[in-house]
């Protein structure tokens, strides 16, 4: 075989290698569901918001938040995956106001971009998503996050006695020595896809609103739950309000969480 | 009369060698004890808590691991600097610095283990899950592998000789070792040639590529912007000038230990070129100092000046200032010494010593305080101090290096005997095609592979999957800064005529 043939063919063979690839690629691609865009995301109202606190203890409870014996020492270690946070009154004679303070979810999110090994990511629908077992707990996300909203587990949890059987088996727990955050209750989000699967039907927005453990808990309503790339959702409603702002907005990690308040000037 | 006809010898096991190695010894084990408490316990034992609530979860490791890699960085970018610009009053430490250089960059892997929150697991994931987005890729890959394996390859190549030479003087067991280390060596005109060659095209490769790793260590806090304090386009450029400073200073203490206890032959020549050193590379951290403070405090972000504010007149003050000084004493010791005329060992000891209690304090001013007050959220205040059990781990490492040193003193000669070569010299070894092509390959597939690995890294080859698309592809990527290291090896050990005569 000359020279010239050996690179017709050979060229040829690449070719056609190529274009069958290419092309069971698109047919896989065609009978693949079409993926919806969405951004899941968090609108919480400071107007409504009365600092019960209800947020806090359901998602604790919810997502299984181990608590450490709370002394001088280990104050700075505990975990809290929602905080209330007190923020200064922004006008003369105003009083300390109270602020929900989950994982923001960033679109431009730090902590995802210095994790080494990538246990932490964005998933396809906004979410900012934690895998426990990747972690090797070099705690790099928790120095990027500005927003402070990670918390590494100093010690092994521990659940004594009776309180194991309080822990919720749709959840997970975490080893010691690893980073945990908020999930949006991701275990949640991913019972009602199944729910709504297998009825075939599309997500409501009425079951979405209050989906996550501290927006059902809230007894003012102030924690609303949607897909914010839906204009017709509810949360992306709220989040066209001229009351809407962002946490640290101009840092340029885009949450997806944002709180309403009359006074913006918070 | 030629240096190399010299006989080697090493040191003879003396007071001051025992003395060090029973402080080694004592450092390893309560550093081991503590080590274990840390693993039983949890990191709670540390001093080390969540940022934003008043803590830091970094702390003493991590400053102690970035002042272990700028140890390691200066000595080989020393050796490298030698031996391009053919300086022979450093020479005398180019035997030292490479050593210093694995050493260091070993205890350095050591802190970054102890502060995984599972180190275990950081160890197995880390070579096949690493990604090229995170500053740390650039620890893991071009510091680690790189440090260490231009140091190693630079320290083979140029002990073979001394190798040679003990292989016919000691008895077994070490005569083997110096056999292995020296195998094939023959001291003829061609090998000590090709020698010259391939530690300068080596040291070539060196200086950039090390320059580079450094900068992805300021990086890790450079481009953090969510942290006041830390985000700064000096991070980069004062790291590297900082390894510097704390490289050159714990090599001169090295030096001057190990002339004063072990005798070896450094003259003080070379004592005084590295004062000198330390003179300009104090001058510049004071310079970088000056300017990060002052951009920032006059006309930063209030939260930025906050953190300044904290460094320079609040819980910091103490190590700011004692930074500042040790640095003005490292800058006008050797000043004064260069101005009048002299070289006194003493001195440039005391001055070295002030430039590694400056880089101690520098380190621990950029780790902590950005954490404990310069959260863009505060919730909670506080601040970080070091427990008994980080104390301990980190003399532990700190043991570990000297014991490591310890032991090298009595079996590796400490200065070589042959001067530096001068690569601007006109003799060129002879051209054999099989050792270029051999040299040529590997690097030409250490960059194929290096590429690889990086690109896979940074998940070029895996669309939306979360994993690398090759198994084991991030360390493809230091796999091939080591072939790219070892060709020098390759040129220089590949097997050659043996008609070669010798001298």
């Amino acid at each position: 075989m000359s020279r010239r043939n050996v690179l017709t063919h050979g060229l040829a063979s690449i070719a056609g290698l190529t274009g069958t690839l290419a092309g069971s690629k698109t047919a896989l691609a065609s009978l693949a569901p079409r993926k919806q865009h969405r951004r899941w995301g968090m609108v919480i109202d400071l107007d409504r918001c009365t600092a019960c606190g209800a947020c806090v203890v359901a998602c604790r409870q919810e997502n299984n938040v181990p608590t450490i014996q709370s002394t001088q020492d280990t104050r700075a270690a505990q975990i809290e995956w929602m905080s209330q946070v007190w923020r200064e009154p922004t006008e003369r004679g105003g009083t300390p106001e109270m602020l929900p303070f989950p994982c923001q979810h960033c679109q431009n999110a730090p902590c995802v971009k210095v994790c080494p090994v990538g246990a932490t990511y964005k998933d396809d629908e906004g979410v900012t998503a934690q895998i426990w077992d990747r972690c090797i707990g070099c705690r790099y996300c928790m120095v990027a996050c500005p927003y402070a909203r990670r918390f590494f587990n100093w010690v092994e949890p521990s659940w004594e006695g009776s309180l194991v059987q309080l822990l919720n088996p749709d959840v997970g727990t975490r080893p010691g020595g690893v980073v945990e955050k908020c999930t949006f209750c991701q275990h949640r989000l991913q019972d009602l896809k199944e729910r709504a699967a297998v009825e075939g039907r599309a997500l409501l927005d009425s079951e979405l609103q209050r989906l996550p453990a501290c927006a059902s808990a809230c007894p003012a309503r102030a924690i609303t739950f949607g897909d914010l790339e839906d204009p017709s959702s509810t949360a992306s409603e709220q989040a066209r309000s001229p009351r809407v702002f962002r946490l640290l907005g101009d840092l340029g990690t885009e949450p997806n969480v944002l709180y309403l308040k009359r006074d913006r000037r918070l | 009369m030629d240096d190399a006809d010299d006989v080697v010898q090493l040191p003879r096991a003396n007071a001051a060698w025992y003395g060090l190695l029973l402080c080694a010894l004592v450092l390893l084990g309560v550093g081991g004890f503590c080590f274990a408490w840390q693993t039983q316990r949890g990191l709670i034992t540390t001093g080390l808590r969540n940022p934003g609530y008043g803590g830091a979860a970094w702390g003493l490791y991590i400053a102690f691991d970035v002042i272990f890699s700028g140890v390691s960085f200066a000595g080989i970018v020393l050796t490298a600097v030698c031996r391009v610009f053919s300086i022979q009053a450093l020479r005398p430490i180019t035997r030292m610095a490479p050593l210093m250089s694995i050493i260091a960059i070993m205890a350095g892997g050591g802190t970054v283990v102890a502060d995984l929150g599972r180190p275990i697991d950081g160890l197995m994931k880390l070579p096949y899950l690493a990604r090229a987005s995170s500053p740390f890729y650039g620890t893991f890959t071009m510091v680690a592998s790189g440090y260490l394996f231009s140091s190693v390859v630079y320290f083979i190549l140029d002990g073979r000789a001394d190798a040679a030479r003990l292989a016919t003087t000691t008895r077994p067991p070490l005569s083997l070792l110096y056999r292995l280390w020296g195998a094939g060596y023959r001291d003829t005109l061609d090998e000590r040639l090709r020698h010259q060659r391939a530690t300068l095209w080596l040291s070539l490769g060196i200086i950039p590529l090390l320059f580079m790793a450094t900068s992805t260590l300021g990086f890790v806090f450079g481009i953090q912007v969510g942290r006041p304090g830390w985000y700064s386009a000096l991070q980069a450029p004062a790291f590297i000038a900082m390894a510097g400073l704390a490289g050159t200073g714990m090599l001169v203490l090295l030096a001057v230990t190990a002339r004063k206890f072990f005798a070896a032959p450094i003259p003080d020549a070379t004592i005084g070129w590295l004062g000198n050193t330390l003179c300009v590379l104090a001058f510049i951290c004071l310079y970088f100092t000056i300017v990060d403070e002052l951009t920032v405090g006059y006309g930063g972000p209030a939260v930025d000046r906050a953190v300044i504010h904290e460094i320079v007149a609040g819980h910091f003050a103490v190590f700011f200032w004692g930074f500042v000084a040790s640095l003005i004493a490292t800058l006008f010791i050797p000043l004064v010494l260069y101005i009048r005329g002299r070289v006194s060992v003493g001195w440039i000891g005391v001055a070295a010593a002030f430039a590694t209690f400056a880089a101690a304090n520098k380190r621990l001013l950029i780790v902590v305080p950005s954490q404990t007050h310069g959260s863009l959220i505060a919730l909670g205040t506080g601040n970080y101090a070091p427990s008994w059990v980080e104390f301990g781990v980190t003399g532990g490492l700190i043991g570990i290096a000297m014991l490591m040193a310890v032991l090298a003193v009595r079996v590796i000669p400490l200065v070589p005997r042959v001067p530096v070569s001068d690569g601007r010299k006109s003799m060129r070894p002879q051209f054999e095609w099989r050792r270029s092509a051999a040299t040529l390959g590997t690097i030409v597939v250490a960059l194929c592979v290096g590429a690889i690995g990086l690109a896979d890294s940074f998940r070029l080859f895996s669309g939306r999957e979360l994993d690398s698309k090759i198994p084991f592809g991030p360390s493809l990527c230091a796999l091939g800064i080591m072939m790219l290291f070892a060709s020098a090896g390759i040129y220089e050990l590949f097997p050659g005529r043996v008609s070669e005569k010798r001298i």
